[in-house]
């Protein structure tokens, strides 16, 4: 044994009542991943998003996290599991999730309304956001589902603030008993420490056939947080030419893909 | 010659103890049944405790009333109907071949338990666990078991618990018993009590052919029941698996609490019915008969058929709760459809799945945070009119259509209702719109795309999409899909693409 490993030892048995082994890094846990379906987030992600924990999905309008947020659900629901969408504001598109690849039988869509008793606009936006927040509540804690899309894409960042940390809290463990990933969808990220990955979404540049018709549109995703890296430390990301994945220099990853119209899927085929 | 044995099981006041029975909270109270047309209504069944109070048969409501804590029920056929379906359920446990032998108030039966010694234990065990089965079932009753099927059956009637006769003991068993227990009419009746025969055992002891001769021939049927002798034809009853419980109030009940109250014993007893065939409840529908005459009915059918009753009682919470009777309920029937229990094939590598009873709970209660109607599966319609879909019951479970070949499209974000705008064009093309809060400058436009259809009915639709690329005030580029509606002449903003 070298001499630095038996002054290791010795260190550690001297602090053993107070610190555990005190020098030895603490075994790391492998988290359990579920891939999105998109391949150049999947490489962002070494893998897909966590399972049995909550994923921030955040950008405006057409900055590609609904579409991201249907892949992932897409690819899960294609392993035989069941997801479930909680529409904070009623904007969840059956055919556009169809044209991405999901089984909409096995999809529970949860589509929050305005309360006729709370005629004033700004009530209503907390009744729906109440009631998207008890519903993910109840679906977590029935369990089962292997994800859980909370869609609060349209909510105001001022509202979506004002979410107590608790209940996101609450919500990490729900999902970590459940084995279920918790997906947020939402203007601003939300979930804050509880989220074990925060994507950032934005739109980089529309593409057009001839002028005349959208072919598609391309999108940015630059991962603002990781909790559960299973990169080692000091490990760099390998650089990707097909899916234009940047290096890891400093700035938070960023990678790119392109979703493309869903007539263009009826014409393949 | 072949053995006899019966068993006969005796439900005295019955009209009482089938309201009671559901009524827990009246258990400890003084209760006495009225029948007949107000105001001439008379008692015609007592609890014990009534009893004690000095209440007695006959007695008017004017009388009654003056007893302090006395609490009157009305006699309800319905209730005694579905009790009585329940106590031949109960009894048919023990024994396939059951005959009624309910006299005035009481409902008894009397079970051939010949040769069910082997199943049950000995006759004294056996009446012990039917008495306790029925006990269960909220009815108190008396057991008697003898050779002899009048035997039995009389001295259930004139005794309280269990009393076993052997074979030769049913004269000296049946000798206390007062003359009434024989089916006498008032002449008859006078003549004995003339005579000073106020027993069976006093009968017993006087010389038939002397009695033959001053009654006549049915004075011969009368010693032989007395001597627990006489014969008797059996004549078996089908019991018919009607899964019913039923409960009248005395006043209207408008908390959903209350209701759920005797909902409980009534899901109980459906389970408990139901589960000793080996089989559950598929479905439950509550009919509720309302104050104003009207019927308000809920269908609760479970994902899984189950006879768990605190999963039963949830979703008939939560049913009733979301959809309330309009008025304070005056009864209340549940009624059960028998399904086979469930049993899942859980496999070693398949998806884990929402626990079905845990979905079902779970559905219900997101149905009465956002509606019943906003909760389940999408189902895309067959046609192409934007955004028309249905909404179907989630189902969990791997399904066989599930799709293959994943792609990423560019999803949309639906405004719903769409949005109208007022918009800026140039020849023809929008190069700017305005909704209520914002202003948006069109970069690209990408139409028009006509569409239309249904124009045979009124459900109509012609307009024309488009597809535009737009900067905000703060230069962030937003692709949406506008509408123009040709009949209307009106512009929406329809979705977001995100």
């Amino acid at each position: 044994m070298s001499t630095a490993a038996v002054l290791r030892l010795q260190i550690e048995r001297s602090l053993a009542d107070r610190f555990p082994a005190a020098l030895s890094p603490a075994p790391k846990t492998i988290r359990e991943v579920a891939a999105t379906g998109i391949r150049a987030v999947d490489e962002l992600l070494v893998g897909g998003l966590p399972v049995g924990a909550i994923s921030e999905l955040t950008g405006p309008e057409s900055s590609g996290r609904t579409s991201l947020a249907l892949a992932f659900v897409a690819s899960r629901i294609a392993e035989g599991r069941v997801c479930a969408w909680v529409d904070g504001n009623d904007c969840f598109d059956p055919e556009s999730a169809a044209a991405n690849g999901v089984c909409l039988s096995q999809l529970l869509w949860v589509r929050c309304r305005n309360v006729e008793a709370k005629p004033k606009q700004r009530e209503q936006r907390w009744a729906r956001l109440d009631q998207a927040l008890r519903a993910t509540d109840l679906l977590l804690q029935a369990g089962g589902f292997a994800a859980i899309v909370l869609d609060l894409g349209a909510t105001a960042p001022e509202h979506g603030n004002r979410i107590p940390a608790a209940t996101w809290f609450r919500f990490r463990q729900a999902a970590d008993r459940a084995r279920g990933s918790l997906v947020v969808l939402g203007r601003a990220a939300y979930a804050q420490s509880s989220a074990a990955v925060a994507l950032e979404c934005s739109g980089r540049q529309a593409r057009s056939a001839g002028g005349t018709v959208l072919s598609g549109l391309e999108y940015e995703v630059t991962r603002r947080r990781e909790r559960f890296s299973s990169l080692p430390q000091g490990m760099r990301m390998p650089e990707s030419p097909t899916t234009g994945l940047s290096r890891w220099g400093g700035k938070p990853p960023v990678s790119t893909w392109t979703a493309l119209p869903a007539w263009e899927a009826v014409r393949r085929a | 010659m072949k053995s006899e044995l019966y068993a006969c099981a005796h439900a005295a006041e019955f009209p009482a103890q089938a309201l009671l029975r559901l009524r827990p909270d009246l258990a400890t109270q003084p209760v006495a049944v009225l029948e007949g047309r107000a105001p001439e209504e008379t008692a015609c069944a007592l609890n014990w405790k009534a009893r004690q109070q000095g209440t007695a048969y006959g007695m008017t409501r004017l009388d009654a009333e003056s007893i302090p804590g006395l609490r009157l029920l009305a006699r309800s056929a319905q209730s005694e109907s579905a009790a009585r379906a329940v106590f031949l359920e109960c009894v048919a446990q023990f024994s396939p071949r059951i005959e009624e032998a309910s006299r005035g108030t009481a409902c008894a039966f009397v079970l051939d338990i010949d040769g069910a010694e082997r199943l049950f234990g000995p006759p004294e065990k056996m009446a012990q666990r039917l008495r306790a089965a029925l006990a269960a079932a909220g009815f108190r009753t008396s057991i008697a078991v003898s050779a002899n099927f009048h035997t039995a059956r009389m001295k259930a009637a004139h005794s309280r618990g269990i009393s076993v006769i052997r074979a030769g003991e049913e004269a000296g068993a049946l000798a206390s018993l007062p003359i009434s227990a024989l089916v006498l009419d008032a002449d008859q009746a006078e003549t004995f009590a003339i005579w000073g025969i106020r027993t069976l055992g006093e009968l017993a002891a006087l010389p038939e052919a002397e009695l033959v001769t001053r009654l006549g021939a049915e004075a011969r049927a009368w010693s032989a029941l007395a001597h627990g002798r006489a014969a008797h034809l059996f004549q078996p009853v089908e019991p018919v698996l009607a899964l019913e419980e039923f409960c009248e109030f005395e006043t209207p009940v408008e908390q959903i609490d209350s209701l759920l109250f005797v909902a409980v014993r009534m899901i109980d007893s459906l389970a408990a019915r139901a589960n000793g065939r080996a089989l559950a409840l598929a479905a439950l529908t509550a009919r509720m008969k309302l104050e104003d005459g009207s019927w308000h009915e809920r269908i609760i059918r479970p994902a899984l058929p189950s006879v768990d009753r605190r999963f039963l009682l949830k979703l008939v919470h939560m049913e009733i709760g979301a959809h309330p009777p309009q008025a304070a309920v005056v009864s209340l029937l549940l009624r059960a459809e028998a399904g086979q229990a469930s049993q899942m094939q859980l496999g070693l590598f398949a998806p884990e799945m929402p626990e079905p009873s845990k979905l079902n709970v779970t559905l219900a209660r997101l149905k009465a945070i956002v509606g019943e109607d906003r909760v389940g599966s999408p189902a895309l319609d067959d046609t192409h009119r934007a955004d028309s879909f249905r909404m179907k019951g989630f189902v969990a479970g791997s399904s066989a259509d599930a799709l293959n070949g994943l792609s990423q499209r560019v999803a949309l974000r639906r405004v719903r209702p769409p949005e109208p705008l007022s918009v800026v064009l140039r020849a023809a093309r929008p190069i700017a719109f305005r909704n209520l809060a914002r202003r948006f400058e069109i970069t690209e436009a990408y139409g028009p795309w006509r569409t239309s259809g249904c124009w045979w009915s009124m459900d109509a639709w012609d307009g024309e999409e488009w597809d535009v690329l737009t900067t905000e005030h703060d230069g962030t580029a937003v692709a949406c899909v506008l509408t123009h509606d040709l009949q209307r002449n009106t512009w929406n903003l329809e979705a977001f693409y995100d």
